[in-house]
């Protein structure tokens, strides 16, 4: 009996005891070394780092079925089911290198992304709040990068040589219908949505994804800020108003709500403006934003912003001034906008929105009142994920409804009212396969039906990138585009079909210790463009654009210093609206310039920020002239400079001024509309407002942490 | 009747096995930690502070209730992020540190040295980019910090991250470093008097107190 016991517990003590050494060498795909990867036996102490060489060896006292697993940053994880009896066992260990966003090669070719998130982006978020100049407004920071032109009336963003209604907004993947404050005619007007939104903005230049339609030269894709994780009180005291935000932050969510009155009374009646001013602008703005986690990976997110703003000015005569007639407007809009995100599993998530925008604008010239109101409605679901390692595909539909109506209503006389109805439905679907870290090849294609036309149309997208080197990169990109005519030419015809275009892009990149430099030409082919042919709204018409641009980022070479170059060279012509010949449009300029400097002063507890942009002169048609487009405007020149002070960390004092030396740009000539007794038609220059915008503001933020400051919101 | 007797014998044997076994698994814990946190204590190169984290990622796995492993695998990214010249490298053992700390979180919500850490890996982080990650990320390791010391006032290394904290934004803002170097005294009593009845609790910080202590003097 005894003896039983003991051979018994002998033989449990054997079993335990039959050691197994296993070694081996863990290399790359290539065969190369891979060193201190983690190889072990899948739930159990056995294990082990590989040396400088990849190898490793060591002991095990397990039997039977046990996984060899081996693991190393940036690369997949390695699985081997062994059987274990006792004996040594030799292995080799090849580890794929995981394509991930550190090493993989992306898609360059027309896009500049800024993110908090992503890293060894070119652009960062804070930039835009940080750019001399831009006061703070996205398309203002978005005008220093190449691929955009000057236009110093407007204040839009104008893509290589489109108009800017060709330049769409979309936040968190809907569309955004009036993504601009209004302005008088001839000055420039100001985003609706304020940087400190978003996490992240991804401005495309051409050549964008499927996903985004109805937008012919540009694509902005802002990524609102998932929730807050401190809840804070933010006032800012500001030369020209002044706002109050309070954020609340509880575990998974926040909820933020803002109020901000702008009033420009004060500061016009100080500084004297080419614009003579009835009742400057003011307005009033509210927003609230709503964000919860649902779940392990889902989000809800809720945003509304509502606005009024008016202004009331004199239009004088050219060719009279003591002749003056009084414009009068006022601006209601609304935004909301729904977004839900969720995984479904590890490889695949879904995402869906509705967003609502009401537009009301009401402009009264001389007592004749022309009311245009617009209400949009945007909903979009969208699935994406990995088929495998090396390919992923996004998909998704989306019906863009939008309703417009212009009443008209002259003075003593009857209204007239156009408008028009229009519902897109669209379906796209994009995947991304990576032959290799080194290559990846995106294809899509977007289909829509638009029931104004009653018309089904297919747009094909495609962009190859291939990584030359550990720093460089070079892409390609082709596209078509569609969308649909202005308003204000559609209400006439609502059978007028969507203008388009091709892009042709070809991008080199080379980023390396943050430095950034890229080089990029493009091709761009207009067609179906909205055009009078005897007095009738045709698609008839088209028009190109070309050019090369050039962007270099230093953040390196000099201590404390930031600063980036960006140049642009733009060829086009357009046959289109009443143009009687081919010709340069009046927004376009061959020639832009901007340099873009930000430099810490410790001592001074400041950011001290520079902007010098130039643009070459724009074409402008003068009725006295054979030629049409046939003037050129003089060169426009711009240095604006920007002071930030910490003085406490919950305190910034900020202060900001626009062309600096005063220069007296000259946009443009506007002219009569009839023949003076000479026979000649007068003109007069369009003007910046003022030379200068000054501009002061006091941020303090209020928080059971006292180094919480609004820096990013700047 | 043979075979009778043998039956407590074999149950015996049986008990003694699976207690000397659950006895051997959490004296080989401790052991398997014991040796790590050493190692990782005294790792100076990457590859030394790689082989740490290795060996504590390879424990986590086995040990799927204990918070430690997952500690102190994330101590030892943070330290090799550190140490890492590469933004983009530094940022991937950071995400490496961030994971491991969910981890440890899953398993101790309310353990004052995990919040903590979370708030050194922020921290960090900021030095990564401070220009653009500053602002957004200081009050997060302040808020982390705060939670930690909350959670367990006695905690030290709560304390002494706080006061590195403050006495960087003091000095940045030139003002008075007072307050930070009040919190690095109140650390270096916690060093002295914090005892954990955990034997597998952190130790490290006094050193980072103690040259913070110098530069308040």
């Amino acid at each position: 009996m005894k003896t039983l016991a003991t051979i018994f517990l002998s033989a449990l003590q054997t079993l335990a005891f039959s050691q197994a050494t296993i070694s081996g060498q863990v290399t790359d795909a290539a065969g190369n070394a891979v060193p201190l990867a983690n190889v072990y036996l899948l739930d159990t102490y056995d294990g082990t780092s590989a040396d400088d060489q990849g190898k490793f060896s060591f002991t095990t006292n397990e039997t039977g079925t046990q996984v060899l697993v081996a693991k190393f940053i940036g690369y997949r994880e390695f699985r081997q089911p062994l059987t274990l009896s006792g004996k040594d066992i030799t292995l080799e260990v090849r580890l794929q290198e995981e394509v991930s966003e550190l090493n993989a090669v992306t898609i360059s070719a027309g896009a500049f992304t800024a993110s908090d998130e992503s890293r060894r982006t070119v652009f960062r978020a804070v930039d835009i709040a940080t750019t001399a100049g831009a006061t703070a407004d996205i398309a203002g920071a978005l005008n220093t990068l190449p691929g955009t032109q000057k236009v110093g009336e407007s204040g839009r963003l104008f893509v290589r040589g489109g108009d800017s209604n060709e330049a769409r907004t979309f936040i968190d993947g809907m569309l955004v219908l009036d993504a601009y404050s209004p302005a008088a005619p001839n000055t420039p007007s100001r985003g609706r949505f304020l940087p400190f939104m978003f996490k992240g903005t991804s401005f495309s230049t051409g050549g964008y994804s499927a996903e985004y339609g109805q937008a012919l030269s540009s694509a902005l894709a802002l990524d609102s800020k998932d929730e807050s994780e401190i809840t804070r009180t933010d006032i800012g005291i500001l030369s020209v108003g002044g706002d109050l935000t309070h954020t609340q932050a509880w575990e998974g969510g926040s909820a933020a709500a803002k109020v901000q009155y702008t009033n420009l009374r004060p500061y016009m009646g100080l500084i004297n403006q080419e614009i003579d001013w009835k009742t400057p602008p003011a307005s009033v703005q509210g927003m609230g934003a709503f964000r919860q986690r649902v779940g392990k990976q889902g989000m809800v997110k809720a945003y509304g912003n509502f606005s009024h703003s008016d202004f009331s000015l004199y239009n004088h005569d050219i060719d009279n001034y003591n002749n003056k007639a009084q414009y009068d407007l006022a601006n209601d809009y609304r935004y909301l906008n729904g977004f839900y995100k969720t995984a479904l599993n590890d490889n695949w998530m879904v995402r869906g929105g509705l967003s609502y925008t009401y537009m009301n604008n009401d402009v009264t010239l001389m007592q004749d009142n022309t009311r245009e109101t617009e209400k949009g409605v945007h909903a979009k679901a969208v699935a994406e994920g990995s088929l495998s390692d090396q390919v992923e595909l996004r998909t998704g539909v989306e019906v863009i409804n939008r309703s417009y109506e212009q009443v008209m209503l002259p003075f003593g006389g009857t209204g007239t009212s156009l408008g028009f109805d229009e519902t897109i439905t669209a379906a796209f679907a994009e995947t991304d396969v990576y032959a290799s870290n080194k290559f990846v090849t995106r294809l899509g294609a977007r289909v829509e039906h638009n029931n104004l036309t009653d018309k089904l149309s297919v747009d094909p997208r495609a962009s190859l990138s291939y990584k030359a080197g550990s720093t460089g990169q070079v892409s390609l990109a082709y596209g078509r585009f569609r969308q649909s005519p202005k308003n204000q030419y559609l209400q006439y015809l609502n059978t007028l079909g969507p203008e388009q275009a091709q892009h042709f892009i070809l991008n080199y990149q080379r980023v390396e210790n943050n430095r950034t430099f890229r080089i990029e030409t493009y091709y761009k082919k207009y067609e179906n463009l909205v055009k009078t042919v005897d007095a009738q709204l045709t698609n008839l018409g088209s028009g190109y654009a070309r050019g090369v641009e050039l962007f270099l980022r230093d953040n390196e070479s000099v201590d404390k210093l930031d600063y980036w170059i960006s140049y642009s060279y733009l060829d086009t012509k357009r046959d289109y609206l009443d143009f009687p010949v081919k010709a340069v449009p009046t927004f376009a300029s061959k020639h832009n310039f901007s340099i873009v400097a930000k430099y810490f002063v410790q001592k001074l507890k400041s950011q001290l920020g520079a902007t010098y942009s130039y643009a070459s002169g724009r074409p402008y048609n003068d009725p006295n002239s054979a030629v049409f487009n046939g003037g050129k405007t003089p060169d426009y020149q711009d240095l604006s400079f920007n002071w930030s002070y910490l003085p406490k960390p919950y305190l910034i004092v900020y202060l900001s001024c626009t062309n600096l030396p005063g220069r007296n740009n000259i946009f443009g000539y506007e002219y009569s509309t009839q023949m003076n007794e000479q026979g000649v038609y007068n003109g007069r220059p369009i003007r910046q407002p003022a030379p200068r915008f000054l501009f002061i503001g006091i941020f303090i933020t209020l928080s059971k942490n006292k180094s919480v400051n609004q820096l990013p919101t700047l | 009747m043979k075979t009778f007797n043998i039956l407590p014998v074999l149950l015996a044997a049986l008990i003694f096995a699976l207690a000397s076994s659950a006895f051997a698994d959490d004296g080989k814990y401790e052991a398997a930690m014991k040796k790590n946190i050493q190692a990782v204590y005294q790792a100076k190169s990457m590859d030394e502070y790689q082989q740490a984290v290795n060996a504590f990622d390879r424990i986590a796995l086995a040990e799927k209730t204990k918070w430690e492993p997952h500690y102190y695998s994330a101590f030892g990214c943070i330290m090799m992020a550190a140490q890492e010249k590469d933004a983009a490298k530094k940022d991937a053992y950071l995400d490496q540190a961030v994971t491991a700390i969910g981890k440890a979180k899953a398993i101790a919500a309310q353990e004052s040295e995990v919040i903590a850490l979370e708030g050194f890996a922020h921290m960090i982080r900021v030095t990564v980019d401070p220009a653009s990650r500053g602002a957004q990320l200081s009050p997060l390791a302040m808020q982390a910090f705060g939670k930690a010391s909350a959670l367990n006032p006695e905690n030290p290394r709560a304390l002494v991250l706080s006061a590195q904290m403050q006495f960087g934004t003091a000095q940045f803002f030139g003002s008075s470093t007072t307050e930070a170097c009040a919190v690095v005294t109140r650390s270096l009593e916690k060093f002295n008097t914090y005892k954990s009845d955990n034997p597998l609790a952190p130790q490290w910080g006094r050193s980072m107190a103690e040259k913070l202590k110098a530069q308040c003097q």
